[in-house]
């Protein structure tokens, strides 16, 4: 990161006034266009800076990877207090049954309906619904065959709902705790 | 295949304990799981004809007990064990065929369900983690100040002034009704399966999603609908105040 002295303070502060006024994450290209003419790998570097000093300066908020974007949250420790005030949303969790439906569609889409079906055993109209709803997961796709199913995909915001940066921030089918008791 | 009911003198057996609160389970998939790795059983060599009666206790009077969508679930999967348990039972020719394990395909089935279950608790707890984090707009702004009810201070001339220099009003074109792309009934199911899960709701969430009118519209009407049906409780403190959307008393045996 030699190069980060050479960037100019006011390119940094520009990054940080538009990540401040923002409420949803914000794309490295989009920053560069607010900021005039600069290189994504030059915001990516004013990112690291104000990084770097919010953590040194300790902050209560810090600069997130979301999805293909960034954007200021506040840190975990914090969230105690802002809970106690009656005006703020409430985050409302998902229910198992769209846990399992969106981890079915984040590692097999696009993916149909019937597939779902057929992977959890149940029925999975109502949960596609309330996720299609929330903006969760979207159609991207229709099957070939017969009836030309839809097919689910899963969306930004389902990046942002988990604070993943990408889908391949999900664990690999090795890695998971399952136990397989194959030999006796 | 009959069931045995829970109703009338049952004399408890050793299966009772098999008898589960069927909500807590996902489905068929994840009953059976359970079943199987509550008690050391190796999935690969599943002991079919106790694993199948275990299921069934468990599953005793589901068709009371859960929709009856949710109950079909449960009794294919009965099926689908005893049709497993009768091919066990008949003889194998593994010398002459490649017979497949008439289990396999459920353990397959079991395997990957059991794969992502595992995924979506670490979705949850990437969920929490998560919810930890708070960005800008996480504090709901204040409420806009109450307009007062003013006279209203001018003169003929001054009205009249004022009317002249505005531009002639549009030609009249006939009024196209929008179709309505979603109906009260769409939403009383949203707020029904919403309500379930929740304490309270205020109006504004729930709406926020869309950011269409006709949608706020639908769901506020939806909300007056329950409240009639005595599906839900509104509350407001004051006027402007947030609206709250409280389940019904008898919201249970929807």
């Amino acid at each position: 990161m030699a190069h980060c002295g050479s960037i100019p303070v006011k390119t940094t502060r520009i990054v940080e006034a538009v990540l401040f006024a923002s409420e949803a994450p914000l794309t490295a290209a989009e920053l560069a266009r607010a900021s005039g003419d600069l290189k994504a790998s030059e915001v990516e570097a004013a990112i690291d800076e104000l990084r770097r000093e919010y953590e040194t300066e300790e902050r209560a908020f810090q600069i997130y990877p979301l999805g293909d974007g960034y954007q200021i949250l506040t840190r975990p420790e914090y969230a105690p207090y802002l809970e106690k005030l009656d005006s703020v949303t409430r985050i409302n969790r998902l229910s198992r049954a769209a846990l399992e439906t969106l981890a079915i569609i984040a590692y097999r889409q696009p993916v149909s309906r019937l597939q779902v079906e057929e992977l959890r055993g149940v029925n999975a109209a109502g949960v596609l619904r309330s996720l299609q709803e929330r903006g969760l997961i979207e159609v991207v796709d229709r099957a070939e065959g017969l009836g030309r199913p839809l097919l689910y995909g899963t969306t930004r915001t389902f990046l942002d709902h988990f604070g993943l940066r990408s889908l391949e921030d999900l664990p690999r089918p090795e890695e998971l705790q399952i136990t397989l008791r194959a030999e006796g | 295949m009959r069931l045995p009911t829970p109703t009338g003198a049952r004399i408890a057996s050793a299966d009772d304990r098999f008898v589960v609160d069927l909500e807590r389970f996902q489905g068929p998939l994840d009953l059976l799981l359970h079943l199987i790795r509550s008690q050391d059983v190796d999935i690969f060599d599943i002991p079919i004809a106790e694993i199948t009666a275990q299921f069934i206790a468990a599953i005793r009077g589901v068709e009371q007990r859960l929709t009856l969508e949710r109950a079909g679930e449960f009794l294919e999967m009965a099926a689908t064990l005893v049709r497993i348990k009768a091919q066990m039972l008949l003889p194998r020719r593994d010398d002459l065929f490649d017979d497949e394990d008439p289990r396999s395909e459920l353990v397959r089935r079991l395997l990957e369900y059991e794969l992502f279950r595992e995924v979506s608790y670490t979705l949850s707890n990437a969920e929490a983690e998560r919810a930890l984090h708070r960005g800008k707009g996480y504090v709901e702004p204040r409420p806009p100040p109450r307009v007062l009810e003013q006279p209203l201070e001018l003169t003929l001339e001054e009205f009249l002034e004022v009317s002249l220099s505005l531009p002639a009003p549009p030609e009249r074109r006939p009024h196209r009704a929008p179709v309505r792309p979603v109906t009260v009934d769409e939403k009383v199911e949203l707020w029904l399966s919403t309500l379930r899960r929740k304490a309270r709701v205020p109006f504004d969430w729930f709406v926020q999603r869309w950011k269409t009118r006709i949608h706020a519209v639908m769901s506020f009407l939806a909300c007056l609908e329950l409240a009639k049906r005595g599906k839900a409780v509104l509350r407001q403190e004051k006027p402007f105040g947030t609206l709250w959307v409280y389940p019904g008393e008898d919201d249970e045996n929807s």
